[in-house]
């Protein structure tokens, strides 16, 4: 599948300033306590005071990235509505759940039950952006923001005339959930702070993060900063099928790994994935940048979205930030 | 002109049973699998019927050669292994081993049957190891990844999770694949296990019925949840034709819009289900009065029987095809409803029967028309057309033809 989806906007609301992006890493936003949690924006600009009383802060968030990246494309009403989430609103789960065992299942409310439902997100804006064209939703662990990427792909590959599909992804951490990720370790057990993150590569375990990502896509390289090429998805690769699966993708592309400029890498300082990400700099030629991105964003199903949305914001700006 | 994407497998378990045979048979004697609760611990399991299936855990465990007690599988898990183990008597599984092949899984709340029976006790410090087992289940993809390493395959995989039109957007996606050449073919389809959680949901929106349910009936009073896996084996035409597969049906059109109205409820003169239908028979290159039957989402909600009567009776006339619903025969089964119901709609063409719309009673008084009450053989069926909505706007049509 090589269609070329062409990036003309990106939104991103994460644990640090990527939604008013000109402060980005102005200041740079760390934690000590091995959970970044995102700046919540100014949600009432997109959303009307009558529908925020009860949205959850998982709906607001993903509602307002995925309008203002509509917003940013100049795009009123997107062809197709793409999402991917691992987890969807966990605040409404767990709500829903916990009301359900302590109330003895008698007189709940439902509103948490519905916004937990994985495809809130893309019905709400499908409602604003009266959208009643494509619209899905992802649900897959890791691979779910690079479903609805490859889904945008596989769509303007068909015959038709879509041409700007908003296509992203989001998830949320709370305490009860790192709580449960802790449990089967997931995270460190001495936890540095989030900017050395990196510097404990000898140890297993990441840190927790969250963050919603969205970006609207184009087989129209008009407005384009930059393009996705390929996408491969790999079930728990060996470092051979990693190194082989990356040759490929830059073979299909008449590209070899020396002709790498900027590798964005989202290497999370568990000591378990060095055997996958070490060979993989290894290879790749002394002049290449590498950019890490998970001592700002926090590890989670779908934090590759913040590698993307950075991806984007070098080339649009030309300059790879400090981090 | 792309290559037909052909089904030539099937596996299925719901509450009439598991596999063809325990499903043709009830429907053709008009014979309902609700039934009062037997197996889910809810406070309501006395006041509520559902389309459980009647087999415990360690029931569907044996089925399928697993240790018995905390094997650390759901029963989402254990529902799609027995759908799936089904399918693989007719397949032989060396074809989905065979590179490039893709595994199209949806569901709603994942092992959620489980978490919300130890969720209290997974917070608390020092959580008993029986539990730590399925800690982490709380997701969609937990019975997708369960199920491939179960058979060891390597597929392109996805979860889909678009409430109840979950896994007919399995099937959609899986032709689509194969119809770029992305893979050759796709096992597609999806499962949910009852929970308290979900029947609570659907309680609190007071969309539940506590007698078995009525589509299309002016006194239908909302649905009755049921569980079900289901998964098909979806392959391009040529590719079922070089290995003499037995073709079951044609997936020849499918759509896939979205309401834009309401987070929960359809646009009550049906316009979303009306143009998903419209376009799955516009992809299929068929008219109205081309399809011989109709097989409804008639969930026997106020607002979808009335949405998507109206959106019938819109698309085809006052004088449509025969239609019904299967929900008196399973529930509904959230997001395996779209696949079981394929699944049915391809066995009524089969079979040339229309399956019976249980329970009808009634006339709704804002239609001219009406299911079709009881069984109809020897009829022509050529094409049939299955509907599912879900909540977030969510609709799919697929149309499937005789091969």
């Amino acid at each position: 599948m090589t269609q070329p989806l062409y990036i003309i906007s990106a939104c991103t609301i994460s644990p640090q300033h990527t939604y008013d992006e000109e402060h980005f890493l102005d200041p740079a936003m760390t934690a000590d306590d091995g959970q970044l949690y995102v700046i919540d924006p100014d949600y009432t600009r997109y959303i009307s005071p009558v529908a925020i009383r009860r949205m959850s802060r998982m709906l607001k968030r993903g509602i307002t990235a995925g309008m203002k990246c509509l917003e940013d494309a100049g795009v009123t009403t997107p062809d197709a509505i793409i999402i991917g989430t691992a987890r969807g609103s966990v605040t409404d789960m767990e709500n829903f759940m916990k009301d359900m065992i302590k109330m003895e299942e008698q007189a709940l409310n439902p509103t948490s039950f519905i916004q937990s439902t994985y495809n809130s997100v893309n019905g709400w804006i499908a409602m604003m952006t009266k959208c009643t064209a494509y619209n899905q939703t992802y649900v897959h662990r890791g691979f779910s923001l690079e479903l609805s990427l490859l889904d945008a792909q596989l769509l303007l590959s068909e015959p038709g005339d879509k041409k700007y599909l908003l296509t992203g992804g989001f998830d949320e951490l709370t305490s009860e959930y790192f709580i449960i990720r802790e449990k089967i370790d997931y995270y460190k057990k001495d936890i540095p702070p989030s900017p050395e993150l990196l510097a404990h590569y000898d140890t297993p375990g990441t840190i927790a993060g969250e963050g919603a990502h969205f970006f609207t896509v184009s087989n129209d390289p008009g407005k384009a900063v930059c393009a996705i090429h390929n996408i491969a998805m790999l079930q728990q690769p060996s470092a051979k099928e990693l190194l082989d699966a990356t040759a490929d993708v830059l073979s299909q592309n008449r590209l070899k790994i020396e002709d790498i400029d900027i590798l964005v890498c989202g290497m999370n300082g568990d000591s378990r994935n060095r055997f996958l990400i070490d060979p993989l700099i290894a290879n790749c030629a002394a002049s290449t940048t590498i950019v890490s991105f998970k001592q700002l964003s926090g590890e989670y199903d779908t934090a590759s979205g913040f590698g993307l949305w950075l991806t984007n914001y070098i080339c649009k700006h030309n300059y790879v930030p400090p981090a | 002109m792309a290559e037909r994407v052909v089904v030539t497998g099937i596996g299925i378990i719901s509450a009439l049973g598991r596999g063809k045979n325990a499903h043709i048979g009830p429907m053709r004697r008009s014979q309902g699998g609700i039934h009062a609760i037997t197996h889910l611990r809810s406070v309501h399991a006395p006041e509520f019927v559902l389309g459980e299936i009647n087999m415990s855990n360690d029931d569907l465990a044996k089925l399928i050669g697993l240790p018995t007690g905390d094997n650390g599988y759901t029963r989402t898990t254990l529902l799609s292994l027995a759908a799936m183990s089904e399918l693989l008597n007719d397949v032989d599984i060396s074809l989905l081993r065979e590179e490039p092949f893709a595994f199209i899984n949806a569901n709603t709340v994942g092992g959620m049957s489980k978490m919300e029976d130890i969720y209290m006790d997974v917070l608390a410090p020092g959580t008993r190891p029986e539990n730590i087992k399925y800690i982490d289940t709380l997701d969609c993809a937990e019975s997708t990844e369960n199920v491939r390493r179960h058979y060891g395959l390597k597929p392109l995989m996805a979860t889909i999770s678009t409430a109840c039109s979950s896994s007919s957007n399995s099937l959609m996606l899986g032709a689509r694949m194969i119809k770029s050449g992305m893979v050759k073919r796709a096992v597609c389809g999806g499962s949910d296990a009852l929970s308290r959680f979900t029947l609570n949901g659907f309680y609190s929106l007071k969309n539940v019925d506590k007698k078995p349910c009525k589509p299309f009936d002016q006194n239908r009073g909302g649905l009755n949840i049921g569980e079900a896996a289901g998964f098909c084996l979806l392959e391009s035409e040529p590719a079922a034709i070089a290995r003499g597969a037995k073709i079951i049906a044609v997936l020849t059109g499918y759509a896939n819009t979205n309401d834009a109205y309401h987070p929960t409820a359809p646009s009550p003169n049906g316009d979303g289900a009306y143009l998903t239908m419209k376009q799955a028979l516009e992809m299929a290159s068929l008219q109205p009065g081309d399809i011989g039957y109709i097989n409804a989402h008639g969930t026997a909600t106020i607002n979808n029987d009335l949405a998507e009567g109206r959106a019938i009776q819109k698309l085809f006339g006052t004088q449509p095809p025969p239609f019904s619903s299967t929900k008196p025969f399973t529930g509904h089964t959230l997001a395996a409803a779209g696949i079981i119901e394929a699944i049915f709609s391809m066995w009524a063409m089969e079979q040339q029967m229309v399956i019976p719309n249980l329970n009808f009673e009634t006339q709704m008084e804002e239609l001219d028309i009406s299911p079709a009450p009881s069984l109809i053989e020897n009829v022509l069926i050529n094409h049939v057309l299955s509907n599912s909505f879900g909540f977030g706007g969510s609709n799919v049509s697929l149309v499937f033809s005789k091969p």
